[in-house]
């Protein structure tokens, strides 16, 4: 049950629907008791002819129940199912709580297709957890006792059965399905795993499945991860018509003893017999209510799952202890005292003994091979990754005591991919910063050399509508937009043709003027103006110097330079 | 409906096998009443002794085991039914996406396909495992007991005749009523999903432009109104189901009436029989009832369903292939013949009429700024995208003539972003190849590519799994990667589209050579950048707003392109520092 506090926790949020659900339900099932209960005794009644009057009165009982029964159950429904469409809404927003502090590092562990099915299965089957498994069992339980005592009245012994066939349908029955039920429930959300994850690359990789003729076996083993997924959830719902029907029998088996007992009992002079047609429908009605135990284990089971996979993904960070606040508005400084960094899983470390220092207002480009550990030098510059050997500082205070959103907040970033969500190229501008206007945003893109979009252009999903240098763009023009004194880009013009870059380097540097600037670049070319390169290879500084100094030097960044001179001229 | 109620009724051995549970059920239950009411009787009226009615006892419990058998067989039945349904609904539609040209599928919102794949699809579920075979019960067992009912007390049959009528047609009114909204949900419900999956991606964005926290605002509001939703078309559903209780409700109070007055007043009527009437009565409504719930699930399907066949119905403008062979292994010629393209009407890029002959063993680049329409070009000549006129012509006949493995046979596309599949990087250099290949033909494509150095400094090689989406793999890996895949493949067309982009020097030599080993044996049409690639094309063709502005070689286009010469001494303006 542990895996369900947190779900727990937001379902207590809905107290009074709760309660009303419950009040409810009550209501709707011992309704339907009387209703029955009393038909059968009227039918006896009636026939030994009682006085008109009796019928009459009799008669209007049967209608007030059944009045009571139906907008009892009206109202039950009503109640459960807000609570629950509300309680669904507060586990999205509580799972979004929960992973948002953890990116962006958690996307490293998580693909898209996963969370896709995570967040869309989990929590539409979470629905079932209040409304199958939450609240039904007080209800029959209540409606049993409730029973049971005015059985009592009539007979003993027929209470006692009716108590038993509480336990067996109640309890038994379900517990011994909800074992079965376990290693099924396993396999099914395997299969659901594996279909979801062969539909994403079958539409993502699209293209290049397309190209490599790929598609027809992709499509196959689609095929059968559909079928095995098809597969379980027909294993599945069989293993549930035959719980289901078990437990029918049960329930019809226990009436039939309350018959036979009843029967004899008459026989025997123990039971008016005038009662024994009512005793009769009072036990096939009350079992209607504990028709919802069969499903129980599953949804159970099914909820404890999903709420595992929902709210359990991650250790809690270790909280930084006290944070400084940066001091704002003034251009900060870096510096990397012998810093080391290796992934998790990376058999070798990304940066290997990294001392460097970034001055206040200084530019700084780093250059290097792919793989050089540039990126991951950005990584850590954002604190994205908390470093694990050395010494960084920013601004003078210790970057572990820096509150990493109070440095992004000061930042202008442009990563190598930038996120662009569904909407307009409006709504993806204004993300930069709080009011900004359209004479703003519409300045911004032609800063970046997008005059020709208009602020209503549409944007698809991830952008997928533009292209890869339109992207680089406008994740510049959102960081023009955003205009905070440090800039940290990492390769923002790669897929930029060098005409469009220079000019957006010129605006870059115009704005730029006094602040720190961080610029990973894959080209040498436009670097005289820096005021320092990195020259990085398998995560070590080889050089650090002006372009001239390294110019003159005749090392690495010399070569790179020559080799790149060979290809351009 | 129409197309679910044909599926369901092509499944001859189903609905067989469903109409005979409904008919065992509806005796199950009408001997359960009988005995019952026979029990109650012999010991209430006839103060029977207990013993004589034990056989009675005995009946009625092999006619409940059999209510229950009967049960499971009839449910079980309808799960195989959905389960069946569902599989080929599922198969269509990857099938219909499997057509799908690269347009569509970057126009769609992929979230949105998944979500149509995954959750529509089982969506369908309710139809046939309730709304059948709860139907085919509701039309055989009602009919039953009414015969039984009729048998015994005619009036009694005649107000259930008369009553029962009351509830199918309600529940037609209801259904009519909720269609639209139920529909509208549907929708609801999707873009959520596609809603959702775009925020959760783009997490690192809003983190680091500090929006993450707004964004849960926008989550619930969704959430919230995606409850709203919801909750419109339950209290619907609710509703109907109280008038139908109502209903079923007051015609059980009719039929008690007038039996009780029968029974007392004019005494024309046995308690055998009125007693029975009274316990089969409840059954009769139920089914009905039953009958409206389950009605609703094959509604909510309904709307998945609409979706289904709108998915499945949805022209595309698909590449049509033909039948012809390619001759020759050789490199083939190309031609685009008045070639034009606009992604979407009225959208302002288009691609204007575009000539160009590419002789065999070509060296063709495309050049332009970006948003030129290169990629564009790129995908058409490809054959991923249909051109809204004109023809693209290999060795003289349109490329739609042949057969579609014919040309993909022969064509490597090395993209911006290579898709990573989820495997391991053998797996992912074999992916480009043709069939089965050795680890060793794995090992030398990776080598050429200038790869296999990293992958073999990896802990587990060639074996390392790399991620859905190529996590863990740099860009330059990435290309590296797909420049592998094409030297196991060893194509006659490559298409290039930017083939260095964001790469470092080093890395971009190795393509380079790689590029140019390959472009021996084959015709390459590349999206150039880089003058190094231009000046060795044998023809450019340079685009400019989607228009074709200059054709020729590197030294033709300075002398006769002024855009063209401007850009050249741009990109070599910024290396003469």
């Amino acid at each position: 049950m542990k895996e369900l506090a947190s779900v727990m926790k937001i379902i207590t949020l809905e107290k009074k629907d709760i309660w009303l659900s419950i009040v409810f339900g009550f209501l709707a099932g011992i309704a339907a008791v009387g209703l029955f209960g009393s038909s059968g005794y009227l039918i006896s009644r009636a026939a030994l002819v009682p006085p008109l009057y009796a019928l009459t009165v009799l008669i209007a009982f049967l209608k007030l129940f059944g009045f009571a029964r139906a907008l009892g159950r009206y109202a039950e429904r009503y109640y459960s199912h807000r609570a629950t469409f509300t309680m669904l809404s507060n586990i999205r927003l509580a799972f979004y709580k929960k992973i948002e502090p953890h990116a962006p590092r958690i996307f490293q562990k998580y693909r898209s297709g996963d969370l896709l099915s995570r967040i869309v299965g989990d929590v539409e089957s979470l629905q079932n957890f209040f409304l199958r498994v939450y609240y039904p069992p007080v209800v029959m339980v209540v409606i049993f006792l409730a029973t049971i005592v005015f059985t009592t009245i009539f007979s003993w012994a027929v209470a006692l059965v009716l108590f038993v066939g509480l336990l067996l349908t109640g309890l038994i029955i379900p517990f011994l399905f909800a074992l079965r039920q376990r290693k099924l429930e396993n396999e099914i959300r395997e299969a659901r795993g594996h279909l979801s994850t062969d539909v994403t690359e079958f539409l993502y990789g699209f293209r290049d499945l397309k190209i490599y003729q790929q598609l027809e076996d992709k499509e196959e083993q689609l095929e059968s991860s559909a079928a095995t997924y098809i597969h379980e959830q027909e294993r599945q719902g069989k293993q549930m018509v035959y719980s289901q029907s078990v437990n029918t029998l049960a329930t019809l088996i226990v009436s039939w003893v309350v018959t036979g007992l009843g029967a004899y009992l008459v026989g025997s002079g123990d039971l008016n017999g005038l009662f024994l047609a009512m005793l009769v429908m009072i036990s096939l009605t009350v079992f209607e209510n504990a028709a919802p135990m069969a499903v129980l284990p599953r949804h159970l089971d099914d909820s404890r799952r999903a709420s595992k996979r929902l709210f359990h993904l991650e250790e809690a960070v270790e909280e930084s202890e006290e944070t400084e606040p940066l001091s704002g508005n003034a251009p900060y400084g870096y510096r990397f005292d012998h810093v080391s960094f290796r992934y998790e899983e990376a058999s070798r470390p990304s940066l290997d003994d990294v001392s460097i220092e970034l001055a206040p207002g200084t530019k700084t480009a780093v250059v290097g091979p792919s793989g050089s550990g540039k990126s991951t030098l950005m990584q850590l510059l954002l604190k994205v990754y908390p470093q694990t050997v050395g010494d960084v500082t920013l601004d003078g205070k210790p970057l572990a005591k820096v509150d990493e959103e109070d440095l992004w907040s000061q930042a202008n970033v442009v990563l190598q991919e930038n996120h662009f969500f569904y909407g307009t190229i409006r709504d993806n501008l204004s993300l930069a910063k709080d009011d900004v206007s359209d004479e703003e945003m519409t300045e911004a893109l032609a800063k970046a050399e997008l005059a020709a979009f208009s602020l209503d252009d549409e944007v698809f999903e991830r952008g997928e509508n533009l292209s890869g240098g339109e992207k680089q763009r406008l994740a510049m023009a959102r960081a023009l937009l955003r205009n905070e004194r440090l800039w940290l880009l990492d390769e923002p013009t790669s897929s930029i043709d060098a005409l469009t870059e220079q000019s957006l380097y010129r605006h870059l540097f115009e704005q730029a003027k006094d602040d720190t600037l961080v610029l990973i670049s894959h080209r040498l070319t436009g670097l005289e103006q820096m005021d320092q390169i990195i020259v990085m290879e398998q995560g070590k500084v080889v050089e650090t110097g002006t372009y001239d100094e390294l110019m003159a030097q005749q090392g690495y960044f010399y070569q790179m330079k020559q080799i790149e001179k060979s290809v351009f001229g | 409906m129409k197309h679910l109620s044909q599926m369901a009724f092509a499944q001859r051995r189903a609905t067989l096998l469903l109409t005979l549970a409904s008919v065992l059920i509806g005796a199950a239950i009408i001997g359960q009443s009988y005995y019952f009411v026979a029990i109650v009787e012999r010991m209430f009226l006839d103060q029977e002794s207990f013993q004589e009615v034990v056989p009675l006892l005995f009946g009625l419990l092999a006619v409940l085991a059999g209510r229950a058998l009967f049960t499971w067989l009839h449910g079980r039945t309808g799960v195989s039914m959905a389960a069946y349904a569902k599989s080929e609904f599922r198969k269509r539609i990857i099938h219909k996406f499997s057509k799908n040209p690269v347009q569509a599928s970057l126009e769609g919102q992929s979230g949105r396909k998944v979500s149509v794949l995954m959750d529509s699809v089982d969506e369908v579920d309710g139809y046939f495992s309730q709304y059948i075979p709860q139907m085919i019960s509701t039309a055989v067992v009602p009919l039953m007991i009414l015969v039984v009912v009729f048998t015994h007390h005619i009036s009694s049959g005649i107000i259930m005749l008369i009553t029962a009528p009351f509830i199918p047609f309600f529940m037609a009114i209801v259904g009519v009523m909720t269609k639209k909204k139920s529909e509208e949900q549907m929708e609801k419900m999707s873009a959520f999903s596609g809603r959702f999956l775009d925020t959760l991606q783009g997490l690192t964005t809003l983190k680091l432009f500090g929006r993450s926290k707004k964004q849960r605002d926008t989550i619930e509001e969704s959430s919230l109104g995606f409850r709203d939703a919801t909750m419109d078309v339950l209290k619907v559903a609710f509703t109907s189901s109280l008038m139908l209780e109502f209903i079923s409700m007051l015609s059980i109070g009719i039929i008690a009436l007038e039996i009780a007055i029968r029974l007392v007043v004019y005494e024309s009527i046995p308690f055998f029989s009125a007693f029975f009437i009274l316990v089969l009565a409840p059954e009769f409504y139920l089914t009905l009832k039953e009958f409206g719930s389950a009605f609703h699930a094959g509604r909510g399907s309904s709307g998945a369903a609409k979706q289904l066949v709108e998915e499945l119905e949805r022209e595309d403008q698909s590449m049509e292939w033909g039948q012809k062979a390619i001759e020759g292994s050789q490199p083939p010629a190309l031609e685009l013949d008045g070639v034009t393209f606009a992604y979407k009407k009225g959208q302002t890029f288009q691609l204007q009429e575009l000539h160009a002959v590419m002789p065999a063993n070509a060296d063709v680049a495309i050049v332009g700024r970006s948003g030129s329409g290169k990629s564009t070009l790129l995908n058409l000549i490809a054959g991923l995208m249909k051109p809204d006129e004109g023809t693209v012509r290999i060795n003289g006949l349109p490329l739609n003539e042949y057969a579609e493995r014919e040309w993909f046979d022969r064509v490597s596309y090395i993209s911006q972003h290579p898709y990573v599949f989820a495997g391991t990087i053998e797996d992912n250099i074999a992916i480009g190849g043709r069939g089965a290949h050795t680890r060793e033909e794995v090992e030398r494509a990776a080598e050429k590519a200038g790869i296999a150095e990293l992958v073999e400094s990896l802990e587990y090689g060639y074996d390392t799994p790399v991620g859905e989406a190529g996590r863990g793999l740099s860009g330059g890996e990435k290309q590296r990667l797909a420049i592998a895949r094409a030297f196991l493949k060893r194509p006659s067309v490559i298409l290039f589209d930017e083939p260095t982009t964001g790469l470092d020097l080093k890395t971009e030599q190795i393509l380079q050579s790689s590029i140019e080993e390959l472009s021996k044996t084959s015709t390459v049409i590349t999206v150039a950048h880089r003058l190094h690639t231009i000046r060795n094309a044998d023809q450019i063709l340079f685009l400019e707003d989607g228009k074709l502005v200059g054709q020729g070689t590197h030294e033709e286009l300075l002398q006769t392109t002024e855009a063209y010469r401007r850009m050249v001494h741009v990109q070599q303006g910024g290396d003469s520092a």
